[in-house]
């Protein structure tokens, strides 16, 4: 059977193929319901590769032929060109859209593009294959465009090998960001024993030992029908080079030289590789194993591709590289990325130092920092011969690079190298500043100690020489130094030195981190000024796009108002500062911030919210130490309140992490989680221990909330001691002094309900316990309610007190549920059961169902006389 | 993913409403199928009409079970880590959801 005739055997009737109907029905509903709403659709196409994810996209394009089409791919490179897939289907629409993806500088104009030149009017299929390969440029693009989904008709399609997409992959937390409804997942199946039978045909090959051999992989199947007679091939490996044996000497010279193009290879540059290659291309394409692309010519599926490629000898291999990078020296404009790709195959060590630098800045300049950073890190695989000074800059961009991307610990190796070509070549001023900049990486890394140690040497050289930048900035590190040590006197008088060597020299950008740092000192020793310090970083900040500088004020501003309980600022600059990270693309600001959130929606009862928030950052497999101890703290907390499974895990891993800083923003957190944990878990005697070292540091830095947290969780839990000589805050400090009814006063005029209803534990009488325990239902704090019952229990002998979510029910006077309770405010807000319905994610069969049951519990006629009945009765509102 | 036993007793008055409520777990497990996998139900005659259930659960975390519990209107009155599976003989037929 020839190539051709088992390809038309898997795609029987022309336009369908073998069990791919359900598949080719999704994407044809998801068209029909862009064509209806006008409203984009996303369709998440994964499969293992050779699932023919490329043969399906085929086959809906052609039954759809009508539709204005833009396809692209990714790069199945290690180094892959930024943005490959949007040129390349840009290139292919021609017109404006090519004109601007060609001028597009970031991602956001790339998104802009895209969102502005493709059809309005009509719908449009958009397809990118292959994103398990995806740079991050071009994975911000993909992000962008979905948040942009809602209003454009298009069906986007995105394919990718889903084997490769793991926890830890980018592309898992691109495709967690994207919209949730309305996507269509689809995951290709293997072909079933039927199917290969049918494909098989009337061929005498035993269709179980094809089944198993091949795993129902259609591509497999492909290459294995496509050479009968022959031994059937262990491997997919196996099957694709005894297809190509069967060519003809030419023809697999022409196979070796394309297979090193990847994606495809323009048959300019084949000619330069394969004088005369048209002898055997016929061939080639003949067999099906290439096809054309516009061009160029591409094998049909990159398996073939890679196999053939890695199957090649390396003195060949070599040549080939060598050949392409001749040929595509002399194309213009240079494209710096493939260049370098094939100086490091050809082993031209100049070519590679010549490019991938180049490669590196344009990458950086489009976002794309994992690639910038792998092509430094090509250049400095070659970099032995290089002068000292061009060596150590390279070392210093790869360093950065890293950092942005969260390498911390390739950042500091890189900065270090750097530092000791500095230290050889006795360039004292470079060697200064690179002990600063490992200053703060080390702290990244949670070796504070380090950290410090590293500053006083920055220092120490640096004011040896005239004053500059860097001292400046080494200046201004030792402030963030102590400002983040609680060190308060440290953080101001290091930052005001900063600052005025800063303005003298006009560097705005140390000036906005010195500010910052001031700011927070301030604000921790409870000076109000501090706040317009920050507020005047941020404005700076936002006015020179300092990105990352302005992300910091947000996150400080936010941060210092959560600890000090001002939850409107705080939600204020949350609010603002992550909308501003998202808008551009600061991640890592954003996922502390988020960590905040998650605080703020805790300590306001928000409890589903602050879930939400945490999880969002513990997805992330790795942030720095410091971004995940705030949400874990928050998770553990909700789980001990909730009695819920695996409460321990995340107050360990938070506690490990702490330990590791040894600084108390990050101790108290976690100390107090756990003494809460202990308490509710009734383990009152190992309250002490988990807090006895972080309240004696909370004193010596007259911290009044960390103290006063950690006092009161002590007396909860028993410990007789005598009162703190340090300032407390009030909430905690009218506890501590025995009166619980104002402390929860104090707290619900703050806005954290929890707090109050533990505070009311405190206070005298059964009543404020049956006030703490109606509370702590309401916030579905299972377990600490059944804390309190157990004290009406023990302290007043009432007995039969019932706890649990059906509690809540009977704790309302009609006896609405927790969900009829939320139909119903929704209601009282004036809202359609359709709107209520999106709001709460709910059918409007749903909504009407709520709606009729609490008519009938209200026993009332209408909406609005349920509206009043409910205000009557004062029924409570989440 | 861990597997999780969710007990959500009395939840529903009727077995009609259950119906409704195991229609609308669907819907939203589909819209999360990387952080629930609904496995299997046991229905729990609770007296009077009312139904309760056991539910067998995948999941990434304690908080996403909430998450499809909140979108989907379900009750969850416990959630507990199952630490292994020991099937001693097959069900008897279940009913098809």
């Amino acid at each position: 059977m020839s190539r051709a005739e088992v390809e038309a055997r898997m795609e029987p009737g022309g336009d369908r193929l073998l069990e791919r109907a359900a598949e080719l029905e999704a994407l044809d509903e998801a068209l029909a319901s862009v064509h209806a709403s006008g409203q984009g659709r996303l369709v998440l196409l994964a499969g293992e590769p050779g699932m023919g994810k490329t043969s399906l996209l085929r086959a809906f394009c052609a039954a759809h032929d009508d539709i204005p089409t833009f396809q692209g791919g990714c790069d199945p490179l290690f180094t892959p060109r930024p943005l490959a897939p949007f040129v390349e289907l840009a290139d292919a629409a021609g017109g404006r859209l090519a004109a601007r993806v060609a001028r597009g500088r970031t991602p956001a104009d790339v998104a802009a593009a895209l969102v502005e030149e493709l059809p309005r009017r009509r719908p449009a299929l958009l397809v990118v294959e292959d994103l398990h390969w995806a740079d991050e440029a071009t994975l911000d693009v993909v992000r962008l465009l979905g948040r942009r989904l809602e209003s454009l008709p298009l069906v986007v399609v995105l394919t990718y090998r889903d084997e490769h997409v793991d926890r830890g992959h980018p592309l898992r937390i691109v495709l967690g960001d994207l919209p949730a409804a309305g996507t269509v997942r689809l995951a290709l199946a293997p072909l079933s024993l039927d199917a290969i039978a049918t494909l098989a045909g009337d061929e005498t090959v035993d269709a179980d030992a094809l089944a198993r051999r091949t795993g129902g992989n259609p591509f497999f199947l492909t290459e294995v029908l496509a050479a009968p007679g022959a031994e059937m091939p262990g491997t997919v490996r196996d099957a694709v080079l005894g297809r190509a044996a069967r060519l003809g000497a030419p023809a697999r010279r022409i196979l070796d030289a394309v297979s090193i193009f990847p994606p495809r290879a323009e048959l300019a540059l084949l000619e330069e590789c394969v004088p005369g290659y048209h002898e055997g291309l016929g061939e080639c394409l003949a067999s099906g194993m290439l096809h054309p692309e516009g061009t160029a010519v591409a094998f049909r599926h990159e398996i073939a591709r890679f196999v053939l490629d890695a199957e090649l000898p390396p003195h060949e291999r070599m040549a080939l590289h060598r050949a392409a990078l001749h040929a595509l020296a002399r194309t213009l404009p240079p494209d710096p990325a493939r260049l370098a790709y094939h100086a490091e195959g050809a082993g031209d060590r100049e070519a590679v130092l010549r490019w991938a630098p180049v490669a590196a800045e344009r990458a950086a300049a489009l976002g794309s920092h994992r690639e910038a950073a792998k092509q430094y890190a090509r250049a400095l695989r070659e970099a032995d011969g290089l002068a000292p000074e061009r060596r150590a800059e390279l070392h210093e961009r790869r360093s950065y690079e890293c950092y942005l991307t969260d390498q911390i610990p390739e950042a500091l190796a890189a900065r270090l190298e750097a530092l000791a070509e500095h230290r050889r070549r006795g360039d004292r001023l470079r060697e200064g500043d690179a002990h600063r900049w490992v200053s703060r990486l080390r702290w990244f890394l949670g070796e504070n100690v380090a950290a410090e140690r590293a500053a006083r040497e920055a220092l120490d050289l640096l004011e040896e020489l005239p004053p500059g930048p860097e001292l400046a900035m080494a200046y201004s590190n030792i402030s963030q130094l102590r400002m983040l040590a609680r060190d308060c006197d440290g953080g101001i008088v290091w930052g005001e030195r900063a600052i005025a060597l800063a303005e003298q020299l006009g560097e705005v950008e140390i000036l906005v981190h010195a500010l910052n740092n001031v700011g927070s000192s301030q604000l921790q020793r409870g000076d109000p000024a501090g706040r317009a310090t920050i507020e005047r970083s941020l404005d700076l900040a936002l006015a020179a796009g300092l990105e990352e500088h302005a992300a910091r004020a947000f996150t400080n501003l936010a941060s210092q108002m959560v600890e000090t309980r001002e939850y409107a600022p705080a939600d204020h600059y949350l609010e603002r500062g992550i909308a501003y990270c998202r808008d551009h693309d600061v991640d890592s600001w954003r996922l502390y911030m988020t960590g905040w959130l998650a605080r703020s929606h805790l300590d306001q009862g928000r409890w589903d919210e602050a879930a939400e928030a945490a999880t969002t950052v513990l997805r992330y497999p790795n942030p720095a130490a410091p971004s995940r101890i705030k949400p874990l703290t928050v998770v553990g907390r909700l789980r001990a309140r909730r009695g819920d499974p695996e409460a321990w895990e995340p107050l360990d891993e938070a506690l490990q992490l702490a330990e590791g800083m040894a600084e108390l923003q990050r101790l108290a957190p976690v100390a107090v989680a756990r003494a809460e944990a202990r308490w509710l878990a009734g383990e009152h005697d190992l309250v002490a221990g988990e807090t006895g070292e972080t309240l004696a540091v909370a004193i010596e830095t007259e911290d009044p909330w960390a103290a006063g947290e950690l006092a009161v969780w002590r007396r909860r839990a028993g410990v007789r001691e005598d009162p703190l000589e340090v300032e407390v805050a009030a909430p905690w400090a009218l506890e501590l002094a025995g009166d619980g009814a104002a402390a929860a006063r104090a707290w619900f005029r703050l806005g954290c309900p929890y707090e109050a209803a533990l505070a009311l534990t405190a206070a005298d009488g059964e009543e404020p316990l049956r006030r703490s325990l109606a509370e702590l239902e309401r916030l579905g704090a299972t377990r600490a309610a059944a804390c309190v019952a157990r004290m009406l229990r023990s302290r007043h002998g009432v007995r039969g007190v019932v706890v649990g979510p059906r509690a809540a029910t009977r704790a309302n006077p009609r006896g609405l549920t927790v969900r009829e309770l939320d139909v119903l405010e929704l209601v009282t807000a004036g809202l359609r059961n359709r709107e209520i319905a999106a709001r709460l994610y709910l059918s409007e069969k749903t909504v009407h169902h709520h709606v009729s049951a609490i008519l009938r519990k209200l026993a009332v006629p209408t909406r609005g006389q349920a509206a009043a009945e409910a205000a009557r009765l004062g029924i409570a509102k989440r | 993913m861990n597997l999780y036993v969710i007990l959500r007793r009395s939840g529903w008055s009727s077995a009609e409403e259950l119906g409704d409520a195991a229609e609308r777990s669907t819907r939203v497990g589909e819209q999360m199928p990387d952080d629930v996998r609904w496995i299997r139900s046991y229905v729990l005659d609770e007296g009077a009409g009312t139904v309760g259930t056991v539910c067998i659960y995948e999941a990434e975390s304690p908080e996403a079970i909430r998450k499809h519990a909140g979108r989907a209107d379900l009750p969850v009155d416990e959630i507990i880590p199952v630490a292994d599976t020991v099937i001693v003989r097959p069900d008897p037929q279940p009913a098809t959801v």
